[in-house]
C-alpha cells in the first residue's frame, strides 16, 4: 500500500473521529479480521475515540463443547474422524481430537472435503466433522452429495450478529462484516440488523478502507450495509453455493459456545441424506454419551471474550495456565482465536 | 482433567519454538561438568586454544521428506554443521558422520545420499573424518536419522550475545525458502522455489569480522533466532516489515497453510547485528552473494521483539509456540 | 476460517482447476463458480467460491476513486 494513501485515510480517520466527538466501538466478527488487525498493528494506528472488539467470528471458538465431547467421543469408540485441522486441539471433556489420535483413535487432518472423500474409499465408516460458517457449508454439502457421512455443527452466521444485538450486553456502534461469508450470502441479508455495517475485505488497505466507511457513516449519521469487498461480494452473493446448502440441510435451532441456543442459526442434515448424517447414523454409540461440562472449563471466559464483553487479559488463566502451548479454551487453541492472537501479539515488554 | 502429555516429551518440545527452549534448558541442568569449555549455550561450543579457539557442534537430522526441491538429508546434514561452525566464526576442519537406518531402507536411496554429503564435503572442502552406522529393526525407527558433528579453529568468536544498542541486524538474503520447499512437498503445492540449503563459509569469510552476534535463522525460523539474540545481548529488537526480504511464494505460501512466517526456517542464510557505520560495507559484499541481503532492523534499549509493520503499526513478533512445522531439519 | 486466497486459473480440467497463488501451485475445485481459464477467484477450503472483478479493482476501491489526487 502506497504510503501516501495509506497516510490519507488514517488522516481521513482521524478528521471524520475528531467531528464523531463520542467515543465508538466496532465489532469485526471474522477471525482473518482480527488477524489482520493484530498483524498489523490497526489498533494502535487508530484515533483514542475508536475502539475495536472481537466478535464470534472463529468457527472453532464458537463450536459448543457439547459438540467436542460428541465428536471426541465417536473418535474413542473407534470410528475414524477426519477434520479440519483448527479444531484439533480443543479440549473438551473427553480430551481434544489430537489427545484421542495419540491415543489410538483414527483422526485424520484434511485441508479440502476431497480429501476426505478420497480417504473414506479406504475408511468407509469415515465420519467427516462439519464445522464453520456459510462460507465452509457448501463445501460440505458437495462432499454429503458424493456420499461422505458428516456430524455437522455447521452455522450460519447472521443470526449470531442478531443475537449480539439483541443481548445488547456490549454497545455496538458499527460492524465490520465478514467478506467470505457475505461471499456467499450478498449483502442484502445484513439490512435487517439496524448499525452501520460494512462488507470488508482481508489485506490491510481493506480493513483501514473498511474502518474508514464506517465511522463516515456514524459520522454523518447514515445506517447502511455498504460493501467494501467489491471484488469478491456481488450483491446477491453466490447464489450456486446456497442452493447447494439447502440442497443438503435445513435450518434448526444452532448450539453455539458462550451464546447457548441460537434460534435458526444452525444447519441439520436433511432426512433425504439420513444415512449419511453421523448423529443419525451412529445413535447408538451417541446413546452412551453423558454431557459433562468439563469443570476446568468454568474458569475459561471464552464465553464472555466472543461475545466481546471481556478482553482476554481479563480471563484470569491468560498467559498463565492458558496459553498457545497449553491451552485451555478454543479461543487459545484457534490461530484466528481472540486469545491466541491477543497472546502472540501483545507487547510484552 | 488432567494433561497426560506432561508426563512424557512432545512434538512441541522439538519444534524449535518456546517449548524446545525449555526443554534444553531442563536437558542442560543435568549436566554438571563444565571444564575449560565456553559459549556452550551458543550454536557451536568453544575451546580456548591460547591465540585460537576450538569450536565443537553436533546437529541431528530427522527432516521429512528426505528429498525434497534443492536438496536432501545429506545436504542439510553437512551444511548445518558446517554452519553452525561458520557462523561462530570458525573454519571447519572435520565432520562426523553418524547414520542410524532402517531396515528395509532402499540401498538406493541411501547411496544417493551419501552422494550429496561426499559433493558438499567436497563443496566446503572439509572432510568426513570419522561416523557410525547402525541398523534399527523395521517399524521402530522412520527411515533414517543422520547425525553429524563438526570441529573448526576461530580466531575470533562470534557469539550471539554482542549486538549492542545501536546496532543493525541484517539478513544475508531472502528468508523462508527451505520451509517452503519442504511444506510444498509435504502439502502437494506445486511451486519452482527450492530449499536455500547451502554454506555460508564464503560469506562468513568475507564479514566475518564485523559481526557482532550471528545465527543461522532454521529451525524455529527468524522470531526464534532473533528472539535469541536479543535475550542474550539484553536489546530489543525493531525488525522493519517492509525490508524483510520473502519472495512471493513464501508470502502466499504461509498465507494459504496459516503457518506464521516468522517460523519459516533458512538453511542457507545468517542475520547478524553489525555497528551502523559497518553496514555499508557489510551488505556491499553479502550481495556479491545473494542480491537480497540487506538491512532489516535495529537494535535499541530495552527488551523483546517487535515488528514495525507495513502500516506504520507496531507489534510484537514472539518465539513460536504452539503449533509448530514438525521435521523441518 | 474465514481463510481464502486469491489466486489465477491457469487450467481447468472438469471440475478441478490448476490455480496459482502467486507462484504457489494448487488444484481447487471449481464447481461453485462459474470460471474461466485466466480468471482470478477467491478459494476457500479447496473451492473457488467467487470469481474476482477485473484486477483493477483490487487497489483498494471505493475510497481511492473518489479521493485520487
Amino acid at each position: 500500500m502506497r504510503d501516501k494513501r495509506k497516510e490519507k485515510i488514517l488522516t481521513e480517520i482521524s478528521l471524520l473521529a475528531a467531528k464523531l466527538g463520542r467515543e465508538v466501538k466496532l465489532m469485526e466478527v471474522c477471525g482473518s479480521h482480527t488477524q489482520v488487525i493484530w498483524r498489523y498493528g490497526i489498533r494502535g494506528l487508530l484515533p483514542a475515540n475508536v475502539k475495536l472488539t472481537t466478535g464470534p467470528g472463529c468457527p472453532v471458538c464458537v463450536t459448543a463443547q457439547e459438540d467436542i465431547d460428541l465428536i471426541v467421543f465417536l473418535a474413542r469408540a473407534g470410528i475414524p474422524v477426519a477434520s479440519y485441522g483448527d479444531v484439533l486441539r480443543v479440549p473438551g471433556f473427553y480430551g481434544s481430537l489430537e489427545e484421542a489420535k495419540k491415543e489410538g483413535a483414527k483422526v485424520f487432518t484434511i485441508y479440502s472435503v476431497e480429501e476426505a472423500i478420497a480417504l473414506k474409499k479406504t475408511l468407509p465408516d469415515l465420519v467427516f466433522f462439519g464445522l464453520g460458517f456459510d462460507t465452509t457449508a457448501p463445501m460440505t454439502a458437495y462432499a454429503i452429495k458424493k456420499g461422505l457421512t458428516v456430524f455437522s455443527t455447521h452455522k450460519l452466521f447472521l443470526p449470531a450478529m442478531e443475537a449480539l444485538l439483541e443481548m445488547g450486553e456490549v454497545k455496538i456502534d458499527g460492524f465490520i462484516n465478514p467478506g467470505h461469508v457475505s461471499t456467499i450470502i450478498g449483502i442484502a441479508p445484513y439490512k435487517k440488523l439496524k448499525v452501520p455495517q460494512v462488507i470488508t475485505g482481508f489485506t490491510e488497505e481493506d480493513v483501514l478502507v473498511g474502518i474508514y466507511m464506517l465511522i463516515k457513516q456514524l459520522a454523518e449519521g447514515r445506517v447502511e450495509v455498504e460493501n467494501q469487498y467489491l471484488r469478491s461480494v456481488r450483491p446477491d452473493g453466490n447464489p450456486t453455493a446456497r442452493k447447494l446448502i439447502f440442497e443438503v440441510f435445513r435450518i434448526a435451532d444452532g448450539l453455539w459456545r458462550g451464546f447457548g441456543k441460537i434460534p435458526g442459526s444452525g444447519l441439520e442434515i436433511k432426512s433425504k441424506f439420513k444415512n449419511q448424517d453421523a448423529r443419525h447414523k451412529y445413535k447408538n454409540i451417541f446413546k452412551k454419551f453423558v454431557f459433562k461440562e468439563q469443570r476446568q472449563m468454568k474458569a475459561c471466559r471464552c464465553s464472555e471474550i466472543i461475545r466481546g464483553l471481556s478482553r482476554p487479559t481479563t480471563c484470569p488463566l491468560f498467559g498463565r495456565a492458558c496459553n498457545p502451548d497449553k491451552p485451555f479454551g478454543p479461543c487459545m487453541v484457534s490461530v484466528e482465536g481472540a486469545c491466541n492472537l491477543e497472546y502472540r501479539f501483545q507487547d510484552k515488554s | 482433567m488432567k494433561n497426560p502429555t506432561a508426563l512424557t516429551i512432545n512434538l512441541e518440545d522439538g519444534g524449535g519454538g518456546y517449548k524446545s527452549w525449555l526443554l534444553i534448558r531442563q536437558l542442560r541442568k543435568f549436566l554438571s561438568v563444565k571444564t575449560g569449555w565456553q559459549h556452550q549455550q551458543d550454536d557451536a561450543a568453544v575451546y580456548p586454544l591460547g591465540k585460537n579457539n576450538l569450536v565443537f557442534t553436533t546437529d541431528a537430522f530427522i527432516v521429512d521428506p528426505l528429498f525434497f526441491p534443492g536438496g536432501d538429508i545429506g545436504k542439510i546434514a553437512v551444511c548445518g554443521t558446517i554452519n553452525d561452525l561458520a557462523v561462530m566464526g570458525a573454519k571447519p576442519l572435520g565432520l562426523s558422520l553418524s547414520m542410524v537406518i532402517e531396515e528395509g531402507f532402499p540401498r538406493g536411496a541411501l547411496f544417493k545420499i551419501m552422494k550429496s554429503i561426499d559433493q558438499m564435503s567436497r563443496v566446503v572442502r572439509v572432510p568426513i573424518v570419522t561416523g557410525d552406522t547402525k541398523v534399527m529393526d523395521k517399524g521402530k525407527l522412520d527411515k533414517i536419522i543422520i547425525t553429524t558433528a563438526g570441529i573448526g579453529l576461530a580466531e575470533k568468536i562470534i557469539s550471539n550475545d554482542g549486538a549492542q544498542v545501536g546496532d543493525l541486524i541484517i539478513t544475508s538474503g531472502d528468508l523462508g525458502e527451505h520451509t517452503v520447499a519442504l511444506l510444498s512437498t509435504r502439502f502437494d503445492y506445486k511451486t519452482q522455489i527450492k530449499s536455500d540449503s547451502r554454506p555460508l563459509c564464503q560469506e562468513l569469510e568475507a564479514v566475518g569480522k564485523y559481526l557482532k552476534a550471528c545465527k543461522d535463522p532454521t529451525r524455529g525460523g527468524l522470531a526464534a533466532n532473533i528472539a535469541e539474540i536479543a535475550d542474550k545481548s539484553k536489546v530489543k529488537i525493531i525488525l522493519e516489515e517492509k525490508n524483510l526480504p520473502f519472495k512471493k511464494e513464501t508470502v502466499a505460501l504461509s498465507e494459504l497453510l496459516g503457518i506464521d512466517i516468522f517460523s519459516f526456517a533458512s538453511e542457507g542464510r545468517f542475520i547478524a547485528a553489525i555497528a551502523p557505520q559497518r553496514a555499508g560495507l557489510v551488505i556491499k559484499k553479502l550481495k556479491r552473494f545473494n542480491p537480497q541481503a540487506k538491512i532489516i532492523g535495529r537494535a535499541e534499549k530495552g527488551k523483546g521483539v517487535f515488528l514495525k509493520t507495513g502500516l506504520g503499526g507496531l507489534r510484537s513478533i514472539e518465539m513460536p509456540r504452539g503449533k509448530l512445522i514438525p521435521r523441518i531439519c | 476460517m474465514c481463510l481464502a486466497f486469491p489466486g489465477k486459473i491457469i487450467s481447468i480440467k472438469g471440475d478441478q482447476a490448476v490455480v496459482d497463488f502467486g507462484g504457489i501451485i494448487k488444484n481447487a475445485n471449481v464447481t461453485l463458480a462459474k470460471v474461466q481459464v485466466g480468471d482470478f477467484v477467491i478459494v476457500h477450503a479447496g473451492f473457488a467460491i467467487q470469481k474476482l472483478t477485473d484486477e483493477e479493482a483490487w487497489d483498494a476501491i471505493k475510497f481511492y476513486k473518489q479521493n485520487e489526487g
